[in-house]
């Protein structure tokens, strides 16, 4: 194969596909991007085997043909190279040749044969999601899910496609977080798919604002095609625990809080949680909201909020980062804070289809 | 102001309950416990059955041979429970400072219940009675060591009370090791120094007995005096909860050990309801015993509680080894609240 390529167009394409490279791996193969050759362009491939991602760079192809080389070694290559064009050609036994002004690599490949196909995707139940959507939809889910692997069905984000909607689900077990997404589709299309976390940081990556996402599903099979690319990823099997019993059906307190304010506040009055506990407590007071962090025999934090709250006196207390998380993620100015009693969950809402579910601390 | 502290023990509670239950065995040995081949352990048994040196903890094929004739009753636990349950409604009547010991024992604080105490206690163990038909001994006491000690004083269907003033006197003759904490061994060696009663100990000095006992013996030179400060503890928080069963014969194939999984995970998984600490659960285990009497334990937090999870511990914990199983337990730890006590509650999924 013989092709020449910009090298601003190869490091995009070759940026977009080294991540799913494991550096540690027992089959060389998977260190390595498969480089096809086509009429006109330049497609990149790579695997772990659970995760695989393709993209492909505009490219003057002489001679088609493919091959693979070392993933890192070659983005490490192309990026320090002196011009802006690439002049590349392989020969039947993988040496790849590469060419830029003043430099000259030879690197050794292995053959395409060896390298691991994608899945096809056959019968699968296809759906069409705005790329705006879908990273909002992440962006506001993924930092809820479980690193925990022995529970492993919450390694990932359950998209639940049912009644025109797609739900997006994450969850450890103590905070849980939802995104609902209007989106039209045949009863028959309906599923609910795990999708791992290492799937969701990667399209996380090829998400932009503009567009549509085709996403495909098949036998245990995800595909994502967007822009240039297409992420293919292995899905988690088992079943997802039931989320909607979680969720408290309706709140005693609603306490209204401007975004910023309040993550701003918790995030200092933390500097204070103990390493132990971690904890901070809400002191809830008519037209008032104490934030208190403290660490025994180190001393503590307060910061005071006024807020619309009429009810009795009462406190709760959260993981601090369980509750700075969300306020992270949002892009509201309000959020909306539901509470029941200290040992019922709380919710944090927003104008817009999402919720927070989190537990309380007990403290005693 | 001395403390109101009662010591409440039924009498042979499983074997007494088996007896009500089935009036053709009254008057008759009576024991509860594994059944008769090799490798039952009894669990209770009643007066009658004492009389022929049969003992709680005794393994059945001895007690038969102490007692041919005595009727081994399997255990229902179920029906224990429920039992113990109607008891603890009636002394919450009496107060709220209620310690379960287990099924069939109990720490009462009624220092804030008014009346005389002894009374109050005679007709707590009425109630008992009438709600039940079974009978219960008590021990009325300033502290907590006392009160179980004097439990035993009129047992069964009994009851005794340690006046404060009574104390000084009544430990003079006290033997050793009725004290907590000393077993046995230790009551040996104290023999050795010619100490049997707890008079004699209290000749001994903190400094002596700490050389002697290392930091116990702090412990013991209050015990001796009859000294207690350990307050009833209503919500004394439980570490774990867990099942476990010795098979009459060794469990032999991965299969066989499998299937008892089911079992003992709904006796914990129902104990565990009624505990109200689902939310506290920290983790899973499995215990094996086995055929050489070594044990393993394999522990995961986090797990979902599935019959299933708890069969992959188990196929862990048996890849260890390969040797036959004795013993297979099954059980979840808790969080336990640090020093701060704050717990990270679960969500209900």
């Amino acid at each position: 194969m013989k092709f020449s390529v910009s090298k601003d167009k190869l490091l995009e394409g070759l940026s977009t596909v080294q991540n799913v490279v494991s550096t540690r791996t027992t089959l060389p193969i998977l260190s390595n991007v498969l480089l096809q050759a086509v009429e006109g362009e330049l497609r990149l491939t790579t695997t772990d085997l659970d995760v695989g991602v393709r993209g492909r760079v505009e490219a003057h192809v002489e001679r088609t043909g493919a091959t693979t080389l070392p993933a890192r070694r070659l983005f490490s290559i192309v990026r320090e190279l002196p011009a802006a064009e690439i002049y590349a050609e392989v020969d039947t036994k993988n040496l790849a040749s590469i060419r830029s002004g003043s430099s000259y690599f030879k690197i050794l490949g292995l053959p395409e044969e060896e390298f691991p196909p994608l899945a096809r995707f056959e019968n699968a139940k296809e759906f069409s999601i705005a790329q705006k959507d879908l990273k909002d939809a992440l962006r506001k889910t993924s930092y809820a899910i479980s690193t925990d692997e022995t529970r492993y069905v919450l390694n990932g984000i359950l998209f639940s496609f049912k009644e025109n909607k797609l739900t997006a689900v994450a969850t450890d077990g103590r905070r849980l977080a939802l995104v609902d997404l209007e989106l039209e589709f045949p009863r028959s299309q309906e599923i609910d798919v795990i999708v791992p976390t290492k799937a969701v940081l990667e399209l996380q990556r090829l998400v932009k604002e503009e567009g549509d996402v085709k996403v495909s599903i098949g036998e245990n099979q995800i595909a994502f095609e967007l822009n240039d690319a297409l992420l293919v990823s292995k899905l988690i099997e088992g079943n997802y625990p039931n989320y909607r019993q979680v969720i408290p059906a309706e709140a005693k307190e609603r306490i209204t809080l401007e975004r910023e304010v309040f993550l701003n506040a918790v995030r200092r009055v933390s500097l204070l949680a103990s390493e132990k506990s971690n904890s901070v407590k809400l002191i809830f007071s008519k037209g008032n909201m104490d934030i208190v962090a403290v660490t025994p025999d180190v001393g503590e934090g307060k910061e005071s909020l006024p807020v619309m709250y009429k009810g009795k006196d009462f406190s709760i207390a959260f993981n601090p980062e369980f509750l700075m998380a969300p306020l992270r993620n949002l892009p509201n100015d309000e959020v909306f804070l539901d509470l029941i009693d200290e040992m019922s969950p709380g919710v944090i809402k927003i104008h817009g289809a999402f919720l927070y579910v989190l537990m309380p601390m007990r403290l005693s | 102001m001395p403390r109101k502290i009662v010591h409440l023990d039924m009498d042979c509670f499983y074997a007494a309950i088996e007896v009500r239950d089935h009036p053709e065995l009254a008057g008759k040995p009576v024991a509860v416990g594994g059944a008769r081949d090799r490798r039952g352990v009894l669990t209770t048994c009643n007066y009658e059955a004492r009389e022929f040196g049969v003992r709680s903890a005794m393994p059945t094929f001895q007690a038969l041979q102490k007692c041919p004739h005595l009727i081994v009753m399997p255990t229902r636990f179920d029906v224990y429970r429920r039992e113990s349950t109607k008891i603890r409604d009636i002394l919450m009547k009496f107060s709220p400072v209620i310690e379960p010991l287990s099924l069939d024992e109990a720490f009462l604080d009624l220092s804030d219940h008014p009346g005389e105490t002894s009374a109050t206690v005679t007709v707590i163990r009425q109630l008992i009675w009438q709600k039940t038909r079974l009978t219960a001994s008590a021990g009325i006491a300033p502290n907590k060591m006392l009160a179980k000690i004097a439990s035993d004083w009129k047992k069964p269907n009994g009851q005794f009370e340690i006046r404060p003033e009574d104390i000084s006197e009544f430990m003079v003759e006290l033997p050793v090791r009725r004290l907590w904490g000393i077993g046995p061994k230790s009551a040996q060696r104290l023999a050795e120094l010619g100490v049997n009663t707890c008079g004699d100990l209290q000749r001994y000095s903190r400094v002596e007995l700490i050389e002697q006992f290392g930091k116990f013996g702090l412990e013991l030179f209050s015990l001796c005096r009859g000294i207690d400060e350990r307050p009833v503890e209503p919500d004394r928080i439980r570490k774990s909860l867990s099942s476990e069963r010795t098979f009459p014969s060794d469990l032999t194939s991965l299969a066989q050990c499998e299937a008892k999984i089911p079992e003992l995970f709904e006796e914990v998984m129902s104990d565990l309801k009624k505990s109200g600490a689902t939310d506290q659960v920290k983790s899973a285990f499995i215990k094996i015993r086995f055929s050489d009497f070594t044990r393993t334990t394999v522990e995961r937090a986090g797990l979902s509680l599935t019959v299933e999870n708890f069969q992959a511990l188990l196929r862990q914990g048996l890849s260890r080894k390969s040797l036959n199983v004795r013993l297979l337990g099954l059980g979840v730890r808790f969080h336990e609240p640090d020093s701060e006590g704050a717990t990270q509650l679960e969500l209900q999924m």
